[in-house]
């Protein structure tokens, strides 16, 4: 076994050391010490070499020692030295420390797997941050499929860094959700990157399907969340008005008839959930107001005649 | 979070002056509901089962989280109830009183964990965890008091998981309790513990109360190392540090009894407040 868990920090450890030496004097604050002059024969020899030793104690010797008399008590030495001086202890030790052992080597390994699916979705924010920098450029007009050809490599790097963290799921079935806390964010954008990235190209919606494919992804093994798509697909509409908005100061008039039509027909989607109050509900709200401002910007195009006659036609059509 | 950041830069639209405010918003309704009498496209009926799909599985999964609260509120009231019967106990009425806190333990675990073992199975194990973990917590708090009292040993994980895998269908993955949660209920069991020493020695039970003190620094010393381990550890954390004020606790409560022992022997095992063993001496 390691002798420290993974991934500890040397300044992880003084931080560790120095926490618990303000516990201990936090402890006997409130615990009201009182005075000791002499040792009680009870009191068990200071701390000798464990057996098993774990250099984690040992860091701690030099602590027992300075301060006075009472952190003797901490001692590392198995408490079977005292087992003589008092009646009859009849708890079985070794059984105790057998469980314990075992659970360290658990805690160990899904700490060391844990490390690995943070380091994989390090990799992924940032090819999804790269993503994302590429898609900025619409904002500057520049024509859609030259933003699609630009994302394209770090969309696969995405899908194949999800292959990897499948991969780590694979030998721990059944415990996508334990960890699930730590892809979750960069999953919920890389969502709204690729929903936003879908619309530009096909005007549509990407279902939650579509996206599961797009990264790769099995929702027998090791699926899209459902939750984790909706946030996506809000933190997408989040986008929008700001587009909405360069594109008629680019001078295309008929992006905000789209991207109404678009965001009204999602927000209606989104209705038809029933959301308690958790934090998908705080995004879906958001969109309310996302909608309502590119309204007010089809508003200001539509007053002013600035949208094709085409667009006016089938609207008279219609109503 | 890189998206949030990213969200709220938009807040400020150029176009919008508020004067034009109040006109806009009654103008905007209007369209709303004139885009809604358009007719359906066929992508507008695609979006429309998705999203049905997706509310019925939101629904699912809402609706089981709250059964799984329901039913973890009833095993943490009724495990509470357990410990209370457990520190009903003295020096003579042991037995009767552990009986009694093992029908009851039995009890919760055939009515009330019976009903969490059904619910969950697969990945909601993990999926709902915080529904269920207080509830688990004070299960194995309960469980381990009792084994306690009774043999002077640490139930352990195994034991517990073994007993629930009789609850559950065959053809359901049993509800193991995760490590974790085990782990937690074991650091409350040291403040039960701690409680029943201090009362032992009021009752003059000082052997009691110093076997109690002996396990719970070997619950602690073990803790101590399994703790910085622990998958977000913040609960754990704080656990730890009360733990420590328990041994102490304890530790000075024996301490009291055998540096002033003399002095209050005559007053152990009866019924007068004595507050001597918190180091506050009774009498000058």
């Amino acid at each position: 076994m390691s002798s420290a868990p993974a991934g500890k920090s040397a300044g992880g450890e003084r931080g560790r050391l120095r926490e618990r030496r303000l516990a201990i004097r936090t402890a006997f604050r409130t615990a009201s010490l009182p005075a000791l002059s002499s040792a009680s024969s009870r009191l068990p020899p200071l701390p000798c070499p464990n057996p098993n030793p774990k250099p984690v104690l040992f860091l701690l010797l030099p602590l027992l020692r300075t301060p006075p008399f009472s952190l003797r008590r901490f001692s590392s030495s198995p408490p079977r030295d005292n087992a003589t001086s008092s009646s009859s202890s009849s708890y079985s030790l070794p059984f105790m420390e057998k469980q314990f052992e075992d659970f360290r080597h658990q805690l160990d390994e899904s700490g060391s797997v844990r490390e690995r699916i943070r380091s994989v979705v390090m990799e992924m924010e940032a090819a999804a941050r790269l993503v994302h920098s590429s898609l900025l450029l619409v904002h500057q007009s520049l024509p859609v499929l030259e933003v699609l050809e630009k994302t394209k490599l770090q969309i696969e790097v995405i899908k194949g860094l999800f292959g990897r963290l499948a991969e780590i799921l694979r030998e721990r079935p059944d415990q996508y959700y334990r960890y699930h806390g730590d892809w979750r964010s960069e999953t919920q954008t890389v969502v709204s990157l690729l929903a936003f990235l879908h619309w530009l190209e096909t005007g549509s919606l990407l279902m939650h399907t579509e996206a599961e494919k797009k990264l790769g992804l099995d929702s027998s093994e090791f699926g899209l969340d459902i939750e984790d798509y909706l946030i996506g697909l809000c933190f997408m509409s989040n986008e929008l008005p700001r587009y909405v908005v360069n594109q008629v100061t680019a001078g295309d008039y008929d992006c905000p008839r789209k991207v109404l039509k678009f965001l009204t027909d999602l927000h209606a989607a989104f209705r038809m959930l029933n959301l308690r109050n958790d934090f998908l509900r705080k995004k879906f709200d958001g969109m309310k107001y996302d909608l309502r401002r590119v309204e007010e910007v089809y508003y200001d195009v539509k007053i002013r005649g600035l949208a094709s006659t085409e667009s006016t036609q089938d609207e008279t059509a219609q109503a | 979070m890189l998206c949030f950041f990213l969200r709220y830069r938009f807040l400020y639209s150029p176009l919008m002056a508020t004067a034009k405010h109040q006109r806009l918003h009654q103008i905007a309704g209007a369209s709303l509901a004139g885009s809604a009498k358009k007719p359906k496209t066929m992508m507008d009926s695609a979006m429309k089962e998705e999203f049905a799909k997706h509310a019925d599985y939101l629904n699912a999964l809402n609706d089981k989280r709250e059964r799984v609260v329901k039913a973890s509120r009833d095993v943490t009231m009724n495990s509470k109830k357990v410990i209370f019967q457990v520190h009903r106990i003295s020096k003579h009425n042991k037995e009767e009183v552990l009986s009694k806190a093992e029908n009851d333990l039995a009890s919760v675990t055939d009515q009330y964990m019976s009903r969490l073992v059904k619910e969950l199975q697969g990945t909601d194990f993990w999926k709902l965890r915080r529904a269920y973990t207080f509830a688990v917590q004070e299960y194995v708090e309960a469980a381990t008091f009792c084994r306690f009292c009774k043999t002077g040993t640490l139930l352990n994980l195994a034991e517990i998981n073994a007993s629930l895998l009789a609850l559950s269908d065959k053809d359901v993955e049993p509800l193991q309790i995760n490590v974790l949660d085990y782990l937690l209920g074991v650091a409350d069991l040291t403040g039960e513990l701690m409680r029943l020493a201090i009362g032992r020695i009021s009752d003059g039970e000082v052997e009691y109360a110093e076997q109690i003190c002996k396990f719970v620094r070997d619950i602690y010393r073990e803790l101590t190392l399994l703790e910085p381990m622990m998958d977000d550890n913040i609960e754990m954390k704080k656990k730890m540090e009360t733990m420590l004020q328990s041994v102490v606790k304890i530790e000075n409560a024996c301490f009291g009894v055998h540096v002033r022992g003399s002095e209050y022997i005559p007053l152990l095992g009866s019924s007068d407040p004595d507050y001597s063993f918190l180091g506050v001496p009774d009498f000058e």
